[in-house]
């Protein structure tokens, strides 16, 4: 991906160059072009009079916080107990299978990205996963393989 | 300061205010394990084995953050506290691969030495910790992550001692690692390769190439000298085996340079040194140099220093007692000696600093010098102090590699930008160089009153060598010329102007110019010398040797000695 200096130098002056909006800046960047490149560290190093391997220990800190590259879709399964009594080994299993990679991975065409989460606070309709910030609850393998459809054909359309 | 009176370990003790309990307890000689205390590192907290029980304290206290105040009861080995550490070295113990018998750190190890304390004598917990790859990408050291305990050590080394901020973690958790600026290899990163990581690593994650499994701390012999590769006179802690260089380390707490070296001093003589060794005296014969002995080869140098014109050159690569031999070897012979090298313009007014001046500093002019070049600690220091808050202002050097930590940089000529802000500085240090121009002293004559001026000698042993009355000298028409040169590089320039007399040369390795020589006398290299230096501050520092002289080499102080001798 290249590096957005306009989007960064407009992400730093909407924060401010103190030590403090750090975290607000990278999180703000990530989520606006998905991941942090290392140009964009830079640039917020030099701005903020940091170095580099501060900003990148502070990115590389949080979840919420990319430093490398994701598929165009984050799966974030719940790997907790209320998830996992009701049917989340099934869905584990299924999105692993339908994907055709492991948790942690991204798909070679670089689609989606599969990763566990802790409790999303959903325990009611669970097993449950967010598609980026989308929850999906009361998750079955039919409903999950309907849910990665969906976002096929909508990207197709 | 005040005393307090406090208990520990049921021993009632005076103490100074102000202590950490740590500290307190080493003064009082209680041993408190640590595993991310550094005493020369700012405290951290964060192993949890260091922790005791404060009676009327709510749970244990890290002694090397809690401070210890008057009446304080202090129980160090509680069995609550013992169990605590005993469950954090199980914890470390399953996080990596610390199977002890296959690291080079093993016997000299703290982590080891804290699990053989308390006991661990199997593995508690299982240990489902992924493998690491292994950085080799910098040439002096390695890093190993699967023995790294986390403890952040030389990540506060990297930024507080060398001022760099190379390292850092990346993530968190068990998968949490040491990395190197924007998680690149070390090789490709910002690293100076100063070392002192490597130096305070407690395990066997930082892994020196050359001493690695050459030799544990019991078999291994220290020796403190001076470093002889620039004028900060920086104090190593040699470190030999049978006869051999293993490493280098730096002395906390020795000063001027406070445990840090530079790549010069602790890696470079090790590693880098590829020049052939001077073993015995070598005349020229039949247009051939040839070995021959000192008793040989002396009485010849004599009779032709005796006979004819002569002139004495010498290189700033040597002690004292060598330089104070050679002008009075020549005053003796009344012909003119001086060096090779040049040396520092002279100011004419202000008062001498001394290099720890530069870390009290809170306002620093750097002119006609380029520290993180030439006098590489130097240079740390004032990247330390910049950021502690010091000002650093350039004058007149618009290229220094200084730049980005400097506030101003301008021209001599715009030196009342500088001078503006001077009366509002507490502590102002001017540190200079040998490219000070006319106009620079010129320019720098008004804060002679409030600052105190740091000369950065270009040569290695410079101030030695002036105490001994030796200058500047250009190489003059003479039909014998004595080159006291030792390690120092041959310049190609020197090789030239030296040609066409009678040249004996006093060095340690073959170049160029012993090529070119009458006569080599052999000379000791820094770890084999004994003997003072003196520093560019001006104290006079001593040398050990840590290596016993070759049987063929002869110290150049005895043989300019034995030479007016032979003059009579």
């Amino acid at each position: 991906m290249k590096t957005n200096l306009t989007q960064i130098h407009e992400v730093i002056n909407q924060h401010g160059t103190n030590r403090e909006a750090l975290v607000e800046i990278l999180r703000d960047l990530s989520q606006r072009s998905g991941y942090l490149t290392k140009e964009a560290m830079e640039v917020v190093a030099t701005q903020l009079q940091l170095p580099p391997s501060e900003v990148f220990s502070v990115a590389s800190f949080y979840t919420k916080i990319n430093v490398e590259q994701l598929g165009k879709h984050v799966i974030k399964f719940c790997e907790d107990a209320p998830c996992h009594i009701a049917g989340g080994r099934e869905i584990w299993e299924a999105l692993e299978h339908k994907l055709g990679i492991q948790f942690g991975e991204t798909t070679t065409d670089g689609f989606w990205t599969l990763w566990p989460t802790s409790c999303l606070g959903l325990c009611a309709v669970g097993p449950v996963m967010l598609v980026d910030d989308e929850p999906y609850g009361n998750l079955t393998p039919e409903k999950v393989t309907d849910i990665l459809n969906h976002y096929r054909a909508g990207d197709a359309a | 300061m005040s005393k307090i009176k406090l208990t520990i370990n049921d021993k009632e003790v005076m103490v100074e205010e102000g202590q950490t309990i740590l500290e307190v307890a080493k003064e009082v000689g209680v041993d408190i394990p640590v595993l991310c205390h550094h005493p020369a590192l700012t405290n951290w907290g964060a192993c949890r084995m260091c922790l005791v029980e404060v009676a009327g304290m709510r749970g244990l206290q890290t002694a090397c953050t809690c401070p210890a105040t008057e009446g304080m009861n202090i129980q160090t080995e509680t069995e609550q506290a013992v169990n605590v550490r005993k469950f954090v070295l199980e914890l470390l113990f399953s996080e990596r691969n610390h199977y002890c018998m296959f690291c080079q750190m093993s016997g000299d190890c703290e982590l080891q030495d804290a699990a053989y304390r308390y006991g661990l004598e199997h593995f508690t917990y299982p240990r489902p910790y992924e493998k690491f790859e292994i950085d080799a990408s910098r040439k002096y050291f390695i890093q190993d992550p699967n023995r790294c305990i986390l403890c952040s050590r030389c990540i506060r080394a990297c930024a507080e001692i060398a001022a760099n901020h190379t390292l850092n973690l990346k993530g968190r958790g068990a998968g949490t690692r040491v990395i190197a600026d924007l998680d690149v290899p070390f090789g490709e990163s910002t690293c100076i390769e100063c070392g002192t990581c490597l130096q305070v690593c407690p395990t066997g994650a930082l892994i020196d190439v050359r001493s690695a499994y050459g030799g544990r701390e019991k078999d291994v012999t220290h020796t403190q000298t001076t470093c002889l590769q620039c004028s900060v006179g920086c104090q190593l802690d040699v470190v030999t085996r049978y006869e051999r260089l293993l490493r280098v380390d730096g002395i906390f707490g020795a000063a001027p340079n406070d445990g840090l070296l530079c790549v010069k001093g602790r890696f470079e003589p090790l590693y880098d040194e590829e020049r052939q060794r001077v073993q015995t005296p070598l005349v020229r014969k039949d247009g051939q140099l040839q070995e021959c002995s000192w008793e040989e080869a002396l009485p010849w140098v004599a009779e032709k220093l005796a006979t004819g014109t002569a002139q004495g050159l010498a290189a700033t690569a040597t002690t004292n007692a060598a330089f104070q031999a050679f002008g009075k070897l020549f005053e003796k012979i009344g012909d003119p000696a001086g060096l090779l090298c040049g040396t520092l313009p002279e100011l004419g007014y202000g008062k001498g600093a001394t290099i720890p001046d530069v870390l009290a500093a809170d306002y620093i002019v750097v002119a006609g010098a380029k520290p993180l070049t030439t006098h590489k600690v130097v240079g740390y220091f004032i990247k330390r102090a910049a950021d502690n808050g010091a000002t650093i202002a350039l004058v007149g050097e618009p290229e220094n590699e200084l730049r980005s930590y400097a506030q101003l940089n301008v021209s001599y000529a715009e030196m009342d930008k500088v001078s503006v802000d001077i009366p509002d500085a507490a502590a102002v240090v001017v540190v200079y160089g040998a490219g000070l121009t006319a106009e620079g002293i010129a320019a720098l004559k008004p804060l002679a009153e409030k600052a105190v001026f740091l000369g950065l000698e270009p040569g290695r042993n410079g101030r030695g060598a002036a105490a001994a009355g030796l200058a500047p000298l250009a190489p003059a028409p003479a039909e014998t010329r004595l080159v006291l040169l030792g390690e120092h590089p041959v310049k190609a320039a020197w090789v030239e102007q030296l040609n066409g007399a009678f040249t004996v040369v006093q060095a340690s390795y073959h170049s160029p110019l012993t090529e070119k020589a009458d006569v080599v006398l052999p000379t000791p290299i820094w770890a084999e010398r004994s003997g003072h230096v003196t520093n560019l501050e001006g104290q006079v520092l001593p040398l050990q040797a840590a290596l016993e002289l070759p049987s063929g080499v002869r110290d150049e102080a005895e043989v300019l000695v034995a030479l007016a001798k032979l003059i009579g």
